[in-house]
């Protein structure tokens, strides 16, 4: 097993030569400034890094990655720190490599179908750069308005329209990578099934443990000829994923099919007045995209299928503006929780489609069983769940009581035949999950792939594997004051 | 159940009787360990180095789970593709990858070649469909990733990893995947060009068209000639052909049909027959990809933007072609004439060259054994291969599983 370098602070010839490689006004040392890095959207695991540097070419960050591992420091790459996994903490503190400087959208090419980004462009910024072209770039997450492509590349991001069009691997063609050791190398590229192992597919949701991303070469998609957006209205959660049932059983792969609870509905409807009604069990955002010859039809059938579910009314988005306030609604949810409480923690579990109203009336129990409010907005036609759990972080006690709920609640995902994380990661948050998915080979085979690319382990340590770069439970569990906490 | 066993083959009855062969092997002789299912695909990438035991996952071949309600499927990977078809069939499903010999090709053997067709411009190819999966390495080590749900982020994506490793890695017994809705109709428009020029106009407007095919196949001559004939149809095939196929409702394809006719007469293609029982010309389109006894079959990948000036280049030469044009891939076969290495090199060292300049490549997949020695099987080395060298280093350290089929000594395909 590699050692890992834990060192609380970096030499200061380190430091000097950090600053000549990308200038003085590019790194952040004092402790103020580097505050603002100690966490991503992960909240409750906190370590401020040694310094945070600002790159802004692939030289730069090969310098710096050189620099790193001449002086044993381990470097974690940032983007915009939207993470909600602690994927970008830096534990062990050590060198930040933030990418948000290196954003160019650097060559769009639609006859070939790719484009080539920054990792540190904004997801948005892409498709707004696209837009009247014809063609977009598919995976959105919610946070895309924040999150950078970069990140998307290391956690493998999704979002609401993953139902239909897939998740980030699905989409990116190839990257530029700058491995633990400072080599610069392209994986994939402009074209598809270059020769050998498709180090693309691998590298994507590697959560930085296999280098900095400095260039990525997306896939770039038709836009949808015609678009239907739905709102089923329904008394309970279970009747809502009843109907989620029938539309897929039904061969129906609607664009996006999204649960929101009447618990997110209180904090969604004061923030953007949408006409949510509050006393609905549930809504469920329905979206179908295709060619105008085929939505109207889909779309009455989703409406049939509803109403058999007993959904109470089935609304339509009648313009583009409606539609568009309604995905403002579904995508801003998260912001709007604010409303509910001082802080919240967000799960990612994953369950087979057709066990989601057993996992949601397990959440209600959970819930009541900790004293811990949840409230559930998700992708729900991919059986992906978001329970959301509210509490403040100045309470221990609260603190305690969340970790347990979501750990049960994750743990019940696992014996339903699902995971512990369908798009956020894993990064600190879910490491001990790990050997509960995994077995210790699933695990040893991983942990052999992690030494050919990153055989130090100096590059974004103590991430994804319970092994890496430490001797394993008891190490991870020592160095996590908050799992300690939960223990 | 007993153990079919010789001493140059073994095919294990369960995975755990796999598991136990290759634990004592790794243990005792440390014979060279040949991965094999259907056997479609045995002379792609170079010979063998040492000699060893053909492993075969026929007997590996049961359906493990199939929640169709959920939409995949877990089986064992020596299932051969044309029963999982029927499987996912019953239920209205199916996973749109199509494979040639689908009788005989198992899903391990088309998970480790990477096996694709015309619908992947619509659909996507295998790393979009493989969600979980089972193998066991060279020293018995049974090993798993991904799971059983369609969307999950938990550790490394050794299903990526796995895809297309022609074996080298480890021998796949389980695979879990994402299936999708049969569609109601399926059609494909046979579109003759004038000429190649036709078929790059053509191309260009499809960016644009108001229609979404799921297949853009353009073949020249020769490769229309062959596909018409395999697929008992009646199709003109003078000079190069652009098959567009359309998937989905039945209101829609029709749509799509009309529309597509109406946008092809805009571009100067007039000739366009609707196949509408379009079973046997996928069928023959899928399997173009399969070599008889041709002298050497190529896959080429470049810039979609440049296979009508490759797919002229290699017509001129005498190649039989087939393109998954909107994906830039390009299957050829070089003609009966070509008996000869210099022959075969004559015509490929210019197409190589082209491919490599339209940023991609070009892989062997059947030739005569001796002539690997002097054509690069996998094509023009890339800066990654070191890497891969070092992913198959630590998986299979001591080179156990078809040694020399990919990572070869032979300093052809290491030349850079």
């Amino acid at each position: 097993m590699p050692e890992t370098a834990t060192i609380s602070t970096i030499p200061a010839e380190a430091l000097e030569a950090l600053r000549r490689i990308v200038g003085e006004s590019s790194v952040l040392s004092a402790h103020e400034q580097v505050l603002v890095y100690e966490c991503d959207g992960f909240v409750i695991e906190k370590n401020t890094p040694d310094c945070v540097v600002f790159p802004e070419t692939t030289e730069h960050v090969v310098a710096i990655v050189k620099l790193c591992n001449e002086y044993k420091i381990p470097f974690v790459p940032r983007g915009a720190g939207t993470s909600l996994a602690g994927g970008c903490l830096p534990v062990g503190g050590g060198v930040m490599i933030a990418l948000t400087r290196m954003r160019g959208i650097h060559d769009v090419n639609l006859r070939d179908h790719y484009a080539v980004v920054g990792p540190g462009t904004v997801n948005v910024h892409l498709t707004q750069h696209l837009k009247g072209t014809g063609f977009h770039y598919a995976p959105d997450p919610s946070s895309q308005g924040a999150c950078t492509i970069g990140g998307n590349v290391a956690t493998n991001s999704g979002g609401p329209h993953t139902l239909k069009y897939g998740v980030t691997v699905n989409h990116v063609l190839g990257a530029e990578v700058v491995l633990p050791d400072g080599e610069v190398v392209q994986f994939g590229g402009y074209t598809e099934d270059n020769p050998g192992y498709d180090l693309t597919g691998l590298f994507v949701g590697s959560e930085g443990t296999f280098g900095v991303c400095t260039k990525v070469t997306v896939r770039l998609t038709r836009d949808p000829v015609a678009y239907r957006t739905m709102l089923g209205v329904f008394e309970t959660v279970e009747d809502a994923t009843q109907a989620i049932s029938g539309i897929i059983g039904a061969g129906i792969v609607p664009a996006a099919l999204e649960l929101m609870d009447q618990g997110i509905i209180e904090a969604v409807e004061p923030a953007f007045h949408f006409g949510f009604p509050l006393d609905a069990g549930a809504v469920l955002l329905i979206e179908v995209d295709g060619l105008e010859v085929a939505v109207d039809g889909e779309a009455e059938q989703i409406v049939e299928l509803c109403e058999q579910n007993n959904a109470r009314e089935v609304r339509k988005a009648d313009s583009p503006q409606q539609r568009d306030l309604l995905w403002k609604c579904r995508k801003k949810a998260f912001g709007a929780i604010g409303r509910l409480s001082p802080s919240y923690c967000t799960q990612d579990g994953v369950v087979p489609r057709t066990k989601l109203p057993e996992i949601l009336k397990f959440i209600t129990e959970a819930s009541a069983r900790h004293d811990i409010r949840i409230v559930n907005v998700f992708h729900a036609g991919d059986g992906n769940i978001h329970p959301i759990l509210l509490f403040d972080e100045r309470d221990a006690e609260q603190i305690k009581r969340v970790l347990l709920a979501s750990d049960e609640i994750l743990n019940r995902c696992i014996e339903l035949g699902g995971s512990v994380t369908g798009e956020h990661g894993i990064g600190v948050e879910k490491i001990n999950f790990m050997n509960k998915l995994f077995t210790e080979a699933d695990l040893e085979t991983m942990e052999s792939v992690r030494l050919a690319f990153n055989p130090t382990g100096l590059c974004s340590p103590q991430k994804m594997l319970p092994t890496a770069g430490a001797c394993g439970m008891e190490h991870i569990e020592k160095s996590h004051p908050a799992r300690r906490a939960a223990l | 159940m007993t153990t079919t066993e010789s001493s140059d083959e073994f095919t294990p009855a369960t995975t755990d009787e796999a598991r136990d062969f290759l634990a004592e092997n790794a243990a005792g002789a440390g014979r060279a360990i040949f991965p094999v299912g259907g056997r479609t695909a045995l002379h792609y990438g170079y010979a063998s180095t040492q000699p060893g035991i053909a492993f075969s996952t026929l007997r590996l071949n049961r359906t493990i789970d199939y929640p169709a309600r959920d939409m995949t499927i877990t089986v064992e990977a020596g299932i051969r593709m044309d029963e999982l078809t029927e499987i996912l069939k019953a239920e209205g499903q199916r996973l749109p990858i199509d494979v040639p010999q689908s009788s005989r090709a198992t899903l391990g053997g088309v998970l480790a070649t990477n096996t694709s067709g015309p619908r992947r411009f619509g659909f996507g190819t295998l790393r979009d469909y493989l969600i979980g999966i089972s193998s066991i390495d060279s020293t018995g080590k049974t090993f798993s990733a991904g799971g059983r749900v369609v969307k999950n982020v938990a550790g490394y994506d050794l299903c990526k990893l796995m895809i297309g490793s022609l074996g080298t890695l480890a021998v796949i017994t389980q695979a879990t995947l994402k299936v999708i809705p049969q569609p109601e109709a399926s059609t494909i428009l046979w579109c003759a060009a004038a000429d190649w020029q036709a078929v790059e106009t053509a191309l260009e407007n499809l960016l644009t068209s108001a229609t979404r095919p799921v297949a853009l196949e353009v073949l020249n001559a020769n490769a229309a000639h062959e596909i018409a004939a395999e697929a008992r149809l009646e199709l003109p095939a003078n000079g190069p052909v652009l098959c567009i196929g359309f998937e989905g409702a039945t209101r829609e394809t029709e749509w799509e049909t009309e529309t597509m006719t109406a946008e092809l007469q805009a571009a100067g293609i007039r000739d366009v027959a609707v196949v509408a029982d379009a079973e046997p010309l996928w069928f023959a389109l899928t399997d173009f990809a399969t070599s008889s006894d041709e002298p050497l079959t190529f896959q080429a990948n470049l810039r979609p933007s440049r296979l009508v000036e490759f797919a002229e280049l290699a017509t001129s030469a005498g190649v039989s072609l087939a393109a998954h044009a909107g994906n830039g891939i390009v299957i050829g076969h070089l003609p009966d004439n070509v008996t000869t290495l210099d022959a075969a090199v004559k015509i490929l060292s210019p197409l190589q060259a082209l491919a490599h300049e339209a940023d991609g490549n070009l892989v062997i997949f059947d030739c005569d054994e001796t002539w690997k020695q002097t054509i690069p099987v996998f094509g023009q080395s890339r800066q990654d291969r070191a890497l891969m060298q070092r992913i198959k280093q630590q998986l299979d350290p001591r080179d156990i599983l078809n040694p020399g089929r990919v990572f070869t000594k032979n300093a052809v395909s290491a030349a850079q």
